[in-house]
């Protein structure tokens, strides 16, 4: 390779800067675009996977599933100590956990009603509730009341409630049937998403006898681990060990094997078809509730990539007619060069090397356009209790872009540059010096 | 010694008990057994051997809201516990409907073109009646009876029943019927949940006859937690003409929704 090919072709950009800079202000605007798409979705799966584990209370859930002696599904654990000692036997470390019992209620207050989901929890003992759960009113004190009851700001103000009135709850047990609960509330706390608005907490003994579980049982216990991506590790070990105490397990290979559902889905569907003696437990990640949303992130990135390539279709027209006129202007340019001894290959390797130091210069100037764009958009702070706050970071947009995806683009924008200056820059090199000499502008 | 006293009291006495016996007798007679009422109950609920189709609207009022009217067409199988409930207001809802085959009830949503899994405990749309107040009834196979006493309700001689329910499985734990003394007739019938509180009295002021059964053709569902909110029934167009089987399908609720 010549060396001095690369200088020429920088040299000629620098030349023409205001061509240079249209041309690469296109490509930077076209990669700016690609990359927040491909931040966001990055970024994306992660926030809504975390907020979510935070509004469930965990990154690893086990249930217990039965059938009454009517054939009646019950959503139950009944033997508390077995999972405990699978945790203890898993060697799952730097981990917390919350036994949780749920049931959908209708609050009602002085005529007025809204649905609400009652969680039961150790009030009393949860850190996790207390960690996660600001308290605009009332207290934790309070809150340890076996009739306590915290719900969301907005509901209380729906229900125009404030801390010390008693509610009453409507809701089904876990056969089904009709039962009323009196609770007082405890706490009005910070609404955290609408999600998180549609929650209530409860002390789990109260729930429990008021849904028709026995004290000490539990619907589901929620492990929070240190790191939401060592979940799927975690969920696997813990069933490992679940398996070898000879627990019934929903398997969680069949869970992959559905492609239009969810993991989570193709579990449940399985709970459908089948029936077995006693409880059998099924253990899951929020990703595998969340693995629906990861369809999302494909999307964006298949719309980034498709929105790439149109940007592009257009900037390659421009590309490419340009190189033409730069052919044209240098002419007797090329005549000269070629008369004095450069080959064909190398005239055409100098526009080549223009269009690809233009590609680069372009993307990481988008790539820095981005960035500066990302942090900007970062510091805008968004309602919590906006339907976006779920994809949000402690209310903030963020992003994340693999390093591959970026490198993926600029590769993908220097080839279709490349592709787009190629016939131009192969018509220079077809150029006879003679009559590339002769020709006159 | 005259012993003509003694013979009168003897023969008074034993007139006495022979009355006695007599009106007990009638008493027992005219004292229907718990049981047979709730047989009987469940027999004027029941139509099975014959398909059975009606149209329910339901006004429902709750406070510091307009009341809404909800209408439905409701067709039912007896014989093979289906039904088959159809949404013709309001507007909006419109095609929705529940279709029950055996123990599974399915909701329709034309507007997702989905099914989804329902209940017979499920409130019928946004009102105070269940999907389990236009089927079959069960009392005698859901239901122990606990007592049964005499009262009057409004100017009706009422038997009291009080119900307690078999398995923790029935939508009530405990229920209490208020049934007319001289033609068995539910008039007043109360819910109770599990910890004993009343949550839904329900009143069927009218009766309308169809093939020898008394159906209420006015049902009024008070709910006794919501205080205000109740739903008035009213049923009309019933009959107990053959209903084409393919009615009890899913496609035909697709079908009549679009």
């Amino acid at each position: 390779m010549n060396p001095v090919l690369p200088r020429i072709a920088a040299r000629n950009l620098l030349r023409q800067r205001k061509r240079t800079m249209l041309l690469a202000g296109a490509i930077a605007f076209g990669i700016m675009i690609v990359t927040l798409i491909n931040g966001f979705a990055g970024a994306f799966i992660r926030n809504v996977s975390e907020n979510f584990a935070y509004l469930m209370g965990g990154h690893v859930f086990v249930s217990g599933t039965e059938y009454s002696p009517s054939g009646r599904r019950i959503s139950v654990i009944r033997d508390t100590a077995v999972i405990d000692e699978a945790l203890a036997s898993s060697g799952l470390r730097n981990l917390r956990v919350q036994k949780t019992s749920q049931v959908m209620a209708t609050l009602i207050f002085e005529g007025k009603s809204i649905r609400q989901n009652l969680t039961g929890i150790d009030l009393g003992h949860s850190s996790m509730l207390r960690d996660r759960l600001m308290l605009l009113k009332g207290t934790w004190e309070d809150a340890a009341q076996p009739d306590a009851l915290i719900i969301s700001e907005k509901i209380a103000k729906k229900l125009n409630v404030l801390p010390g009135d008693k509610v009453i709850a409507q809701f089904q047990t876990i056969t089904g049937q009709n039962n009323v609960g009196e609770f007082r509330i405890a706490g009005i706390s910070v609404d955290s998403s609408f999600i998180g608005s549609i929650m209530a907490y409860v002390q789990l003994d109260y729930l429990n006898s008021l849904i028709g579980i026995r004290n000490g049982e539990y619907m589901s216990l929620g492990i929070m681990l240190d790191r939401l991506d060592r979940s799927g590790t975690a969920a696997s070990a813990l069933y490992v060990t679940m398996k070898s105490m000879g627990l019934q397990l929903f398997e969680r290979k069949a869970a992959q094997d559905g492609n239009a559902m969810t993991p989570f889905q193709a579990m449940i569907r399985e709970q459908t078809r089948e029936r077995w003696e006693g409880t059998r437990y099924r253990v899951y990640t929020i990703d595998e509730i969340l693995s629906q949303a990861r369809q999302i992130v494909v999307a964006l990135d298949t719309a980034s990539v498709f929105i790439l390539v149109v940007l592009f279709a257009i900037v390659m027209i421009g590309l490419s007619n340009t190189f033409r006129m730069a052919m044209f202007e240098r002419i007797r340019e090329i005549g000269t060069m070629r008369a004095i001894g450069v080959q064909r290959n190398e005239v055409r390797a100098m526009f080549l090397y223009e269009a690809l130091f233009m590609a680069l210069a372009g993307s990481v100037a988008g790539l820095l356009l981005a960035f500066l764009a990302m942090a900007g958009l970062s510091l805008i702070t968004f309602d919590p209790q906006s339907p976006v706050f779920l994809i949000l970071r402690n209310g903030h947009l963020s992003f994340s872009l693999p390093p591959l995806r970026a490198l993926f683009n600029i590769a993908l924008i220097a080839a279709l540059t490349l592709a787009a200056v190629y016939a131009p820059a192969n018509a220079a090199s077809k150029l006879r010096p003679a009559e590339a000499l002769r020709t006159v502008k | 010694m005259n012993t003509r006293p003694w013979k009168f009291q003897i023969q008074t006495l034993t007139l006495i008990c022979l009355l006695l016996a007599f009106a007990m007798s009638v008493q027992a007679q005219a004292r229907p057994s718990p049981q047979e009422i709730l047989r009987e109950l469940d027999n004027l609920g029941n139509f099975s051997g014959k398909d059975f189709s009606a149209v329910f609207t339901i006004v429902t009022q709750k406070p510091g809201q307009k009341d809404t009217v909800t209408q439905a067409r409701i067709f039912r199988r007896d014989t093979k516990k289906q039904f088959l409930i159809l949404v013709l207001l309001p507007e909006v809802n419109k095609g929705q409907g529940y279709l029950r085959e055996e123990d599974n009830v399915w909701f329709y949503d034309p507007s997702s073109r989905k099914f989804s899994f329902s209940s017979v405990k499920e409130n019928l749309q946004d009102t105070k009646a269940k999907n389990s107040d236009f089927t079959a009834s069960s009392l005698e196979n859901d239901y122990t009876i606990t007592s049964m006493t005499e009262g009057t309700l409004g100017k009706y001689p009422v038997w009291i029943l009080d119900l307690k329910a078999k398995t923790n499985e029935v939508a009530y734990e405990r229920i209490v019927l208020y049934v007319r003394k001289d033609r068995i007739m539910l008039l007043k019938r109360e819910d109770y949940s599990v910890n004993g509180r009343l949550m839904r009295t329900t009143a069927y002021p009218k009766y309308v006859e169809l093939e020898g059964k008394l159906l209420p053709a006015q049902i009024l569902i008070v709910d006794e937690i919501n205080k205000g909110e109740k739903s008035q029934i009213t049923m009309t167009e019933q009959s107990v003409a053959p209903i084409p089987d393919r009615v009890f399908t899913k496609a035909f609720l697709e079908q009549v929704s679009r």
